[in-house]
């Protein structure tokens, strides 16, 4: 599509007239790790004075409504307003006429249209036929274009009718000219509300560098409408190169005094170019890029509609659950992958190479933190397997939706049925607000869910026992004694060896959890990485047995005819301790949790029940969702 | 008038001569400086869009185009003009449903501009409060002890660790010491009970809803196993004044407003159009 197009479609692209009532009171301050956070203003009730988080609090980060031009031609005609109460709880009409509605609200969320079609700061002066029809814009257009002084004198009639509210109709104000940005702010503005609700002011960067290796990254800020409304969203029209959007950020910072953060999403979409270990135009990688990427992206969204991009089992051939929800046949494009690219893909690999590159740059460039979303393109951040949304009106809910052909790539026919149903983020944060949310992300305070609301928390430190493992006290212990999930273990002394302390909860209206496993990974002296993954926790343990390292399988409840499973097996909560047994203190190591519920219902199996859809074998049924924490690291001396 | 005795001056001072004089320089300077005829094959790209253009590219990069990048954006520009105009003189937005779709996105906001400016009155404000009191409403809150139970052993030894703990907690035992930890709060101070039902269960929730106040009670189930409950205190949902939602409100208000102009202007228009649907509409639906 042209450019051009796309600019009228964006000009178009539901502009839903909303007077912004954009008060936003400056609370500036820096990113801060949780200290007594001070009571939240408009709160329903009065925040406690917390010492550390207490609530993890739930979101997409990962949301595109009409406004983003492929949404927009796909036939989504929601909007930002649509999306927000969508996900608030509210009922919403969806493209497709459907009155629906999530089971449960989130409690906050990044709305990411593409930059891509925001730019239409240009139509008036592109003559644009809707302009023409007005006298005044019309008399603007012709000034506009007999020279310097008269489009002078014409953007200064613009001005001043602007600060009189005597703007012709047909262009008030921010539609055309400031357009889809300033509205979706405003939007935000409204319905952000501190200590009940977070919509953070945020877009989505769009880079398939050049035959659609997905670069792509949300852009959130964490800051208000006072900072953010006036700026323009970089687009990729200049350069896909990340480097670019980095020098954005650092320019937005400096300029504004504000905060923002970047999220790279679909590594397994990138053939290889995510995690690569050179610049974006090939050029070796240097400390200052390292440091860069470092900076700016302290997290990575895991799982999505289109595939997880934790691990992979050709990466990780003898991980029993890493074969889950895998899209692994090609690029955004369907262009496939040639040997070796997979290993710039995938967030385990990422976290291993970015210890190894530490050593030579100085920073470690992928040091990313967990994070999840939808990517739905609907407006409607459906994740939940008995609700399943759909990727594009396409797949909105309907008999058949299964069988549909998302895409014929160069080397797979990839329907509808491997869109995965997932996922949220779970954020740590000490008060339902942008600043709270915002900082505990920069921190890595967060964990990634294929879409179940478990619970999970996660500390290390050097002196955690077994004693430690109560599940009344272990957040009191796991924060006076050692550190998040996100955080760093400083070098250990001689004999000290990393101890660690996890508790997981299953979601209140969900299925039992099955196992905690710890994930580590490690860079030897010969810079070569590894990776383990140890059992720590489990159900029914007196009967499943660690037999060379592997647990029985927890079982199966399901049943295909009704799509219903049972709690009878699996734990509700599941929590303990463990003590690294392969510690080297010289070498850089990561450790990380996932926590897998029972096996329950995939949304094929729901639509299965509810359309008498008959599914081809390789359609998959029964899956276990998983929830995946940020990491915490080991430095060396 | 006699055509043959008028002068060139005479001529001059008539109106319908200022006219076509007027008309002609007019369609000559258009012919100059119009940028784009978008009927033709003339594409002038002007200093204005130019600039711009650079302008943009400042806003984004933070430095100027240098000149090979400003033409290189100049010739995106070109390229997409040509095709743009191409193919809309070979009807391409005619039929295409997206590009209707926008067309009526953009009359729906101006018809929605049109409708209705101007701030809502606080009168105004306070009767869609009390009109949509559902919406506003602060939800009823519980403050609660709980000691908690798993399911873990028989039916039979589970009731048993129950009652002892029951009747420890009516003679007044400290509930701190009885049951089992978990990672539910022991002590839930002034939460609203949807906030109960997300972290305990909604039947757990519908439960301390009717429970006595100030009596240990149960088993109370929850979504993790079963609970002795006492509940402390509970608020009603209520209505709150309006300066305390006043921004809610009037997001409510506003969009109300909105969604009642539009359907009043289609209303309108609607009457206007005379229309008939020759079709039958079962089969199509059970085609679908």
């Amino acid at each position: 599509m042209s450019r051009k197009l796309m600019i009228v479609l964006a000009a178009g692209a539901g502009l839903l007239a909303v007077t912004g009532c954009s008060k936003s009171t400056d609370k500036t301050s820096a990113p801060q790790a949780p200290v007594a956070a001070t009571p939240a203003s408009g709160a329903y009730l009065p925040d406690a004075n917390r010492k550390y988080p207490e609530r993890v609090l739930w979101g997409d980060e990962h949301v595109h409504t009409g406004w983003s031009v492929d949404a927009g031609v796909a036939g989504t005609t929601l909007n930002p307003e649509d999306a927000v109460r969508f996900v608030r709880g509210d009922t919403v009409k969806s493209s497709t006429g459907v009155q629906t509605k999530l089971h449960r609200p989130l409690d906050w969320v990044a709305v990411t249209d593409h930059s891509d079609a925001m730019g239409t700061i240009s139509e008036l002066k592109a003559g644009n036929p809707a302009f023409l029809a007005n006298p005044t814009t019309k008399r603007w257009y012709e000034m506009m274009s007999q020279g310097p002084e008269k489009a002078t004198a014409a953007t200064l009639e613009l001005v001043r009718a602007q600060a009189t509210r005597t703007m012709p109709p047909v262009l008030m104000d921010e539609k055309w000219v400031k357009a889809a940005w300033q509205k979706t702010v405003d939007i935000m503005e409204k319905y952000n509300e501190p200590g009940k609700f977070t919509a953070f002011i945020a877009y989505e960067w769009t880079s398939n560098a050049l035959t659609g290796e997905n670069l792509h990254r949300n852009v959130i800020f964490r800051d208000n409408a006072d900072k953010t409304r006036s700026l323009s969203p970089l687009t990729t029209w200049v350069s896909g190169d990340p480097a670019t959007l980095w020098a954005w950020l650092a320019n937005y910072e400096a300029t504004t005094g504000g905060h923002a953060l970047a999220i790279p999403h679909n590594g397994n979409l990138s053939n290889g170019r995510m995690f690569e270990e050179q610049q974006y135009d090939g050029k070796p990688l240097t400390p200052e890029w390292a440091a860069s990427r470092a900076r700016w992206e302290p997290l990575f969204e895991l799982f999505q509609y289109k595939g997880q991009s934790e691990a992979n089992p050709r990466l990780s051939p003898t991980d029993e659950f890493a074969n889950y929800e895998v899209w692994d046949t090609g690029n955004l494009a369907g262009k496939p992958k040639t040997p070796g690219m997979i290993n710039g893909e995938y967030a385990r690999e990422a976290l291993k190479s970015g210890m190894r590159l530490q050593g030579a740059l100085g920073t470690n460039p992928f040091k990313i933190g967990a994070a999840a979303g939808t990517d739905t393109h609907t407006g409607l951040a459906a994740a939940e397997e008995d609700n399943f949304g759909g990727k594009l009106p396409s797949s909105e809910p309907h008999a058949g939706r299964w069988n549909q052909l998302f895409q014929k790539e160069a080397a797979y026919v990839r329907k509808d049925w491997t869109l995965s149903s997932a996922g949220y983020t779970g954020v740590w944060a000490t008060a339902n607000t942008r600043e709270a949310i915002w900082d505990a992300m920069k921190r890595r305070e967060t964990y990634a869910s294929s879409g179940p609301r478990m619970t999970v928390r996660f500390f290390g430190g050097y002196g955690f026992s077994q004693a430690d493992a109560k599940a009344g006290s272990l957040v009191a212990t796991g924060y006076a004694k050692g550190v998040p999930m996100g955080g760093d273990l400083k070098a250990a002394a001689p004999g000290q060896v990393p101890t660690f302390l996890f508790a997981a909860m299953k979601d209140s209206i969900g299925a039992n959890l099955d196992r905690v496993q710890m994930i580590k990974g490690w860079v030897d002296a010969a810079g070569k990485t590894h990776e383990t993954i140890l059992n720590v926790g489990w159900s029914e343990p007196t009967k499943r047995k660690l037999v060379g390292g592997k647990l029985p399988p927890v079982g199966n409840t399901v049943d295909l005819k009704t799509a219903k499973y049972a709690n009878s097996i699996g734990a509700p909560e599941l929590v303990g301790w463990f003590k690294d047994p392969s510690f080297d203190p010289k070498q850089r190591a990561f450790y990380y949790l996932r926590v897998l519920e029972i096996p329950t219902p995939r949304w094929t199996l729901y639509d299965a029940i509810k359309y008498g859809d008959k599914m081809t074998p390789d359609v998959p049924m029964v899956q276990q969702e998983r929830a995946i924490t940020s990491a915490i690291w080991y430095n060396p001396a | 008038m006699n055509l043959r005795q008028v002068s060139l001056r005479q001529f001059l001072r008539e109106p319908l001569a200022h006219f076509v004089l007027i008309g002609l320089a007019l369609f000559l300077l258009h012919g100059w400086v119009a940028p784009a005829d978008e009927a033709g094959r003339r594409i002038v790209v002007n200093q204005a869009r130019v600039d711009d253009m650079a302008r943009e590219y400042r806003a984004q990069l933070g430095r100027s185009p240098a000149p090979e990048e400003l033409k290189s954006l100049v010739d995106t520009y070109v390229h997409d003009e040509i095709l743009y105009r191409e193919g809309m003189a070979q009807g391409l937005g005619r039929d295409d449903p997206v590009i209707r779709r926008r067309i009526l996105q953009k009359y729906e906001i101006i018809l929605e501009e049109e409708s209705g400016q101007g701030a809502p009155s606080d009168a105004d404000l306070s009767a869609y409060l009390k009109a949509h009191p559902a919406e506003f409403e602060r939800p009823a809150t519980v403050t609660f002890d709980q000691v908690f139970f798993d399911a873990s052993g028989s039916p039979a030894e589970g009731e048993q660790r129950f009652e002892a703990a029951r009747r420890a907690a009516l003679r007044g035992a400290d509930p701190a010491g009885l049951g089992q930890d978990s990672m539910l709060p022991r002590h839930v101070e002034t939460t609203p009970l949807d906030r109960v039902a997300q972290d305990f269960g909604p039947a757990f929730a519908a439960g301390l809803a009717e429970a006595p106040v100030g009596r240990w009670i149960g088993p109370l189930p929850s979504s993790y196993g079963a609970h002795l409950v006492r509940v402390a205190a509970r608020t009603p949902p209520s209505l709150p004044p309006l300066d305390e939602v006043r921004a809610a409100v009037a997001r409510e208000w506003e969009g109300d407003r909105r969604r009642r102009a539009l359907a009043a202007t289609y209303d309108k228009l609607r009457g206007d159009y005379d229309v008939a649907v020759k079709a039958r509409l079962s089969q199509q639906l059970a085609a679908r």
